[in-house]
Parts: C-alpha cells; sequence; structure tokens
C-alpha cells in the first residue's frame, strides 16, 4: 500500500520541509559532535519551534536532527577519542586509529557515508515493510529480549583487546552498575543507598562521556606538547569516503540489516546495534583485516549500523505507537501535537503524511551525506587547535553536555565519578567498551 | 547605630520586594516531568507554551524519570525556592507513592500554582472476543471462571493495577496480573490475544481503535468517555466503584516548592491560569486525548485530598486480589 502513496507524500516535500530537513542535519551534526549532549537533546530543544510547522516539515526538521546526531557522535570519536553520544562509542575502535594515523578525514569521510547510506537502506525497510515488521515486533516479548541482550553480551568477547578474562571482568562490572536503580516490574530501589539522584540508575550519557573522555584528556595531558600547534594537513571536501564504503558494500548491506533489525524492536536501540555490527564485522573479516588498529570496516559496520536503527525504529513508532528509544517517544510526542496518532490508524487515515514523513527521512540521509562531507574540513580543523585550548574546551562541553541531561549536578558528578573509574580500568588494561556493554544489555536481562 | 541598621535593612527589603516580582521570571523556568517522553510530556509541553507565552520565557520540560516520579519530585523540591522550578506533579509522585509508604511527604506539602491534564484508563478487551462483549458479561465470566482470567497493567502495582483490582473487587472476580514492561506491551498482547483484557490508555486505544473495545472508561468525567468515543463510564452503571472524582485516573497538578515567595507564586498561578483556561490551549491538549482540569489553586485541597483515602482503598484491593490467587493455588 505504501510505495502507492509516495506520490501524495510527495506533495508535502514542499521547498519548507526540504529546508528544515537540511537545517535539521546540520544541527544535529553538530549536537551529536558536542560530548554529552545528542540526537536528543536536539529534538528537545528544537520542538518548540517545530510544532509551529506544517506536519511534514515539522517532522522533517526533527527527524533529521534524529540522524544527524546519531552521525555527529562519531566525528568527535574519531578525531578526539570521545563519543559524543554513547551511539559512536563502537566507532573508537577503529575510527581512533585511523585518526591517529593521520586519516581522520577518511575516517570521518567514512563514518558520515556509511552513516547516511546505511540510513537510506534503514529507510528502504521502513517504506516497503514497516506495518509487517511491526507485526513481528510486537510478538517480541521479555524472554525474546533476553535472548537478545545474552546474544548482546557474547560482543564483549569480540571487542575485549588483549586479556578475555579482563573483559569479561570489565562486563561484569557494566551489569552491577546496571541493576542500580528501581526495579521496573516490583518497583523495588535497588543498590540506591538512599540517595533519591540514584532511583533511576546512572545516566547512560554519564556513563560513556566520563569513561572515554576523562581517560583520554589525561592521556593527552601526559603526552605533553600542550602549546604545540598540530600540524595537520588541510583537507578538502571530497567523496573519497563514499568510494571507501562501497568498497565494503557487503559489510554495509550486513550491518545496516542488523541495525533496522535492532531498531525494529522497541528498546534495543543503536548503541547495541552498533556493538553487534561490529562484533560480527570483525568476526567474519580476515584475521589481517586490522581490526581494533585502523580498520575502515569497523567504522562502516557501526556507523551503518547505528544509522539504519533510526529507520528501524521508526516502524513501531509509526506502525504502532510505540517508540523505539527516548528520541523516538519525543518525535511521537511531536506527531501527537500536530494532531497526528501513531499506530495503524494513521497508515490509513493519513497515508499522505505517512508517505511524507517516510519522505523526508529518505531526504535527511542524502543532505547528511552532502553536508556531511561539505563540513569534514571543519570538523577536521579543530585538530589544529593547541592542546592547550583543546582540553579545557572538552572538558567544559561534557560538563555543560552531562549538566544538560536533566539540569542535575550528580550527573556531572556521576561523569567525573565514572571518569576516574575509566582511568582506572585503563591503566589496569581493562577493556571499557564491555562496560557499556554490561550496562545496554541490562535492560534485555531485566526481562528473564 | 543598630536601630539605624535595622531601619536600612527594612528600607532596602521594602525597596527590592515588588522589584523581585516585577523583574520575576527573568529567565528559563524548568518543568521537572517525572516519567521518560511520552504523550503525557506531549500534553504538557503544549501547556509549557502557553505559560510560557504568558509570562514571556521559555519553560522547558525535563523529563526525569526514576521510581515513580519520586525521584522528580525530590529533583524539584530540593531545588532552590526561587520560582524557577516547576514540579509536574502526576498523581504517583504527589499521592500514590506516600500511600504506599514510599515517600515522606503528603499532597500538603506542596504548592499548588493549578491543575494540568487527565488522561483516564480504562479496560479494553480484543474486538470480536466471544465470550464477553461488555464490562457485565466480562465480570459474569470471570466469576465463573475464578483465577483464569489474565490481564495487565503494564508494570504490577501500578495505578492502574490498584484501580482495576478495585473494580474487580467490586465485582468479586479474581483474576491474574501479568507484568510488562510498558503498557504498550500489555496493549499489543491483549490484541493478539495473549491476555484477556487490558489497562488501556487512550493513546494506545486512539491508535488502533478498531482491535480493542473499551468496555469501561475508569472516571466520572464525560469529557473522559467522549476522549474514548463514548465508551461507558463510571456513571453508566449502577454499582458504587468507590472511585470518583480523580482517583482512578493519570492526572497532574503544576506545583512549587512551599518556600518559594508568595508574589512569585502569584505571577505563576496567573500564568498557568490564564493558560489553562484559553480555548485554544484546551483544544490542543483535547485533541491528544487528554482532558484539560479547570480547577484552580483554591481547589486544590478538595479536589486532591478524597484521592489520598481512595488509593488507600485501592491499596486494599491489591492486597485482597493477592490473598484470593494464594486461595486458589
Amino acid at each position: 500500500m505504501l510505495p502507492d502513496t509516495l506520490g501524495a507524500g510527495l506533495a508535502l516535500l514542499t521547498p519548507l520541509a526540504l529546508g528544515f530537513t537540511a537545517l535539521g542535519v546540520f544541527f544535529g551534526l553538530i549536537i551529536g559532535a558536542l560530548p554529552g549532549l545528542g540526537p536528543l537533546m536536539g529534538i528537545i530543544l528544537m520542538l518548540p519551534l517545530a510544532i509551529t510547522l506544517p506536519p511534514v516539515a515539522a517532522m522533517g526538521f526533527l527527524i533529521a536532527i534524529f540522524v544527524g546526531g546519531s552521525c555527529g557522535g562519531s566525528v568527535s570519536a574519531v578525531m578526539l577519542g570521545i563519543p559524543g553520544t554513547p551511539l559512536s562509542a563502537a566507532t573508537l575502535f577503529d575510527g581512533r586509529p585511523m585518526a591517529q594515523k593521520g586519516r581522520a578525514a577518511d575516517a570521518i569521510g567514512i563514518a558520515i557515508s556509511a552513516s547516511a547510506l546505511g540510513g537510506m537502506l534503514g529507510g528502504l525497510v521502513l517504506i516497503f515493510f514497516a506495518p509487517k515488521l511491526a507485526g513481528v515486533a510486537s510478538r517480541f516479548a521479555p524472554p525474546e529480549y533476553a535472548a537478545l541482550a545474552i546474544t548482546g553480551l557474547l560482543a564483549i568477547v569480540v571487542v575485549s583487546e588483549g586479556s578475555l578474562l579482563k573483559g569479561l571482568m570489565s562486563g561484569a562490572i557494566g551489569l552491577i552498575i546496571a541493576t542500580i536503580g528501581t526495579d521496573s516490574f516490583t518497583t523495588g530501589y535497588r543498590f540506591t543507598f538512599g540517595n533519591y539522584n540514584l532511583l533511576d540508575g546512572f545516566n547512560l550519557v554519564a556513563i560513556v562521556v566520563g569513561l572515554f573522555a576523562i581517560p583520554e584528556m589525561l592521556v593527552e595531558i601526559r603526552q605533553g606538547g600542550l602549546t604545540d600547534r598540530p600540524t595537520v594537513e588541510p583537507v578538502r571536501p571530497g567523496f573519497r569516503g563514499l568510494m571507501l564504503t562501497l568498497r565494503n558494500w557487503g559489510n554495509l548491506l550486513r550491518s545496516s540489516a542488523i541495525g533496522s533489525f535492532f531498531g525494529v524492536l522497541p528498546g534495543a536501540g543503536g548503541v547495541i546495534s552498533s556493538f553487534t555490527a561490529y562484533a560480527v564485522a570483525k568476526t567474519i573479516a580476515p584475521k589481517n583485516a586490522g581490526y581494533g588498529e585502523g580498520a575502515e570496516g569497523g567504522v562502516v559496520a557501526t556507523e551503518s549500523a547505528n544509522n539504519s536503527t533510526v529507520g528501524g525504529t521508526l516502524v513501531p513508532s509509526l506502525a504502532l505507537g510505540v517508540p523505539g528509544d527516548a528520541s523516538s517517544a519525543v518525535l511521537i510526542g511531536a506527531l501527537l501535537i500536530l494532531g497526528y496518532f501513531p499506530g495503524p490508524q494513521l497508515f490509513v487515515q493519513s497515508p499522505d503524511v505517512v508517505s511524507g514523513i517516510f519522505l523526508v527521512y529518505f531526504f535527511s540521509n542524502i543532505a547528511l551525506l552532502v553536508i556531511g562531507i561539505a563540513a569534514t574540513p571543519l570538523f577536521v580543523w579543530v585538530l589544529r587547535l593547541r592542546k592547550a585550548y583543546l582540553i579545557p574546551t572538552i572538558l567544559l562541553l561534557c560538563v555543560l553536555g552531562t549538566f544538560a541531561l536533566q539540569a542535575s549536578l550528580f550527573d556531572v558528578g556521576a561523569m567525573l565519578g565514572f571518569g576516574l573509574l575509566g582511568i582506572i580500568l585503563r591503566a589496569g588494561g581493562y577493556p571499557l567498551a564491555p562496560l557499556v556493554i554490561g550496562v545496554i544489555n541490562s535492560v534485555g536481562l531485566a526481562g528473564l | 547605630m543598630r536601630k539605624l541598621a535595622k531601619l536600612a535593612a527594612v528600607a532596602m527589603a521594602v525597596m527590592v520586594t515588588p522589584a523581585m516580582a516585577e523583574d520575576f521570571p527573568s529567565r528559563n523556568i524548568d518543568l521537572i516531568f517525572p516519567w521518560t517522553p511520552n504523550a503525557s510530556m506531549a500534553a504538557n509541553q503544549i501547556l509549557a507554551e502557553a505559560v510560557g507565552e504568558e509570562l514571556g520565557v521559555a519553560i522547558p520540560v525535563i523529563s526525569t524519570p526514576g521510581a515513580a516520579g519520586t525521584k522528580a519530585y525530590m529533583t524539584a523540591m530540593g531545588r532552590p525556592a526561587d520560582g524557577y522550578t516547576i514540579m509536574d506533579a502526576w498523581v504517583a509522585p504527589l499521592v500514590l507513592q506516600p500511600v504506599l509508604g514510599k515517600a515522606d511527604w503528603t499532597y500538603k506539602d506542596a504548592v499548588p500554582l493549578h491543575a494540568g491534564v487527565s488522561n483516564a484508563f480504562s479496560i479494553g478487551i480484543k474486538s470480536g472476543d466471544e465470550r464477553f462483549s461488555n464490562l457485565q458479561e466480562l465480570m459474569e465470566y470471570g466469576k465463573a471462571h475464578p483465577g483464569e482470567l489474565r490481564y495487565s497493567s503494564g508494570s504490577r502495582n501500578n495505578l492502574p493495577h490498584m484501580v482495576i483490582a478495585r473494580v474487580l473487587q467490586s465485582y468479586g472476580v479474581v483474576a491474574q496480573n501479568i507484568p510488562f514492561g510498558s503498557d504498550a506491551d500489555a496493549f499489543q498482547n491483549l490484541k493478539s490475544g495473549e491476555i484477556d483484557f487490558s489497562y488501556v490508555n487512550v493513546n494506545n486505544w486512539q491508535q488502533d481503535q478498531d482491535a480493542v473495545d473499551v468496555v469501561l472508561v475508569m472516571s466520572d468525567l464525560d469529557e473522559s468517555r467522549e476522549a474514548y468515543g463514548g465508551a461507558p463510564n463510571f456513571n453508566d452503571f449502577d454499582r458504587d466503584f468507590g472511585l470518583s472524582g480523580l482517583a482512578s485516573m493519570g492526572w497532574d497538578w503544576w506545583v512549587v516548592s512551599p518556600d518559594v515567595p508568595q508574589e512569585k507564586v502569584d505571577v505563576l498561578r496567573k500564568a498557568m491560569a490564564a493558560a489553562v483556561t484559553s480555548d485554544e490551549t484546551k483544544e490542543k491538549i483535547r485533541a491528544l486525548g487528554y482532558v484539560p482540569l479547570p480547577w484552580d489553586y483554591d481547589q486544590y485541597h478538595e479536589i486532591v485530598g478524597p484521592v489520598q483515602e481512595q488509593l488507600g482503598k485501592m491499596a486494599e484491593a491489591l492486597a485482597w486480589e493477592q490473598e484470593q490467587l494464594k486461595k486458589l493455588n
């Protein structure tokens, strides 16, 4: 039914809708690249403006922020070794080593291209299979989610560099951290120690930003040369990243399929999908592919997966009214405010709006490719700043970004605390990524 | 000299106070929302826009979930009492958690600005279910098959569970509550026939009206009935469920800390009253399936007071349900 109505949706693709979609991508890229902030914050900030627009322009604007924000985190992951959002935590594995080898522009180009292409593939899934896939997703119950979570935990084995035992211990710490908060089934409090700030556990953003940013900054300081001006070759906009991504077309298709699958399942999300896609890509690749040392395929896998998740997430959101994550919950809220009820009846009563939304989603990925590539020199320019300016600025952004989550100083304290934990773990040779995998898979395990 | 200093201090206070009220608000006011983003947040976003326009500042809605709203309540009340933090106080953090012994405040400890919105809960069955087509038949079936009916309220021991338990108790029906991670999951499982009836919120129902028949809107507000397409509510049954007013549904008031200076409270009250009673705002809220609540701050105790007592009865109904199920097993 849907492809038949695409023509009607096309009529809603006005210059206003396209313009705001492009603007949303640019804003999303920026807010995603700033540590701590991310697509959710961007969507919430722009919601009051969006709901004054016509429905397709409004949803295009917000969805584009989601798309750009999901990719923006990779920019800081590559350049600074700090994932701007938890979505890009897995991009550190190979994106950062690529930059350290002087291939920052390639890494960013691949990240943007893979994100855009992955997003488009997720869009195709959305356009052609939304109602059917929503039916499948609705049959997923706690046992299935628990099975997925256990599978997700297996990724620890793949991403643990060095000692597997240390990787598993790091993952176990993540699982323990995730037990803090209120049990959603019994409403009992676990390990809150009477502190009301812990009633919902630790915020994932505070965990990821603290864990990766603080130790990385410490390493940079210890390396010295704080006032030296780094010599970085100027970068011209180009589509080399796109070519490098297309060279990994098998990986791209597979990782996008993984991302779309996880997106369709409410609650799974882009973080799990990017780690899973990376684990699969690394396992399948030949041993000399150099995963973990700057392999292009690693960046392709993680970034195509987390952006195709956005398309997948829109499936249950629009077809069932069940949000896949917090960002899509706000998108549903925006749709409600605009006067449209997501769910099967939306497809019957307003097929033109649904088609329009699908098309702006698709267009936002095209805009991501163009705007992202064009802005790459700007991103790389940041690398030319002296460390004496760069490090305090990044730390300030980490603090502001984390504070902005809930206007909470406790979250800032937690971020710094996880920074200390990250320093200790790194010093002991314990990998940090398994800890994040432990935290994000705990939700599914709670369904056991 | 001491007298002179005191006089100067009083003079300063007199000079400063009106200026403070005039200048307020001079920056954004945070609205602390106690759940993860959802339709209720959208409803309050509409209110926040309208109140913000009245005040000339933005009111960002900050989602602060945790422990059925308790974290948000403590966060809001722990902020400086300067009028720049408003708590979006839903029934759970304001009244229910204290009734359950999980919070040490009462609704009397908060200062109301104005009532907000209500989303009435309802009981739904799968459309075309051959065993029952209305509440009476559902209850008769439940009585004839004690402990066999499976229903869900999303997570267990939440407000919808308490309300449904109270309704079931009034009919003497014993059924099993199956927990799901969210009410949306429960709705999906109702549609697929995994459970026999379920708590249905207005947004879930509006998303797929043909799939589920609402057999009881748990409210005595006529507007709530309208939100569910005219389905029967408490007023349509010749039976006292012991659930009148606001007790049986999700609703909120915007409140502030009791330490906020009166002149600032007055400014906020005036703005919220104007926003909530504006036809445009009411229309937008109704379009979401929510009911704008008309009560001003001076009706707070009269409206919320009886809720506490009724929630106590509902907690007893939960205990009754557990006891009856134990007997059957």
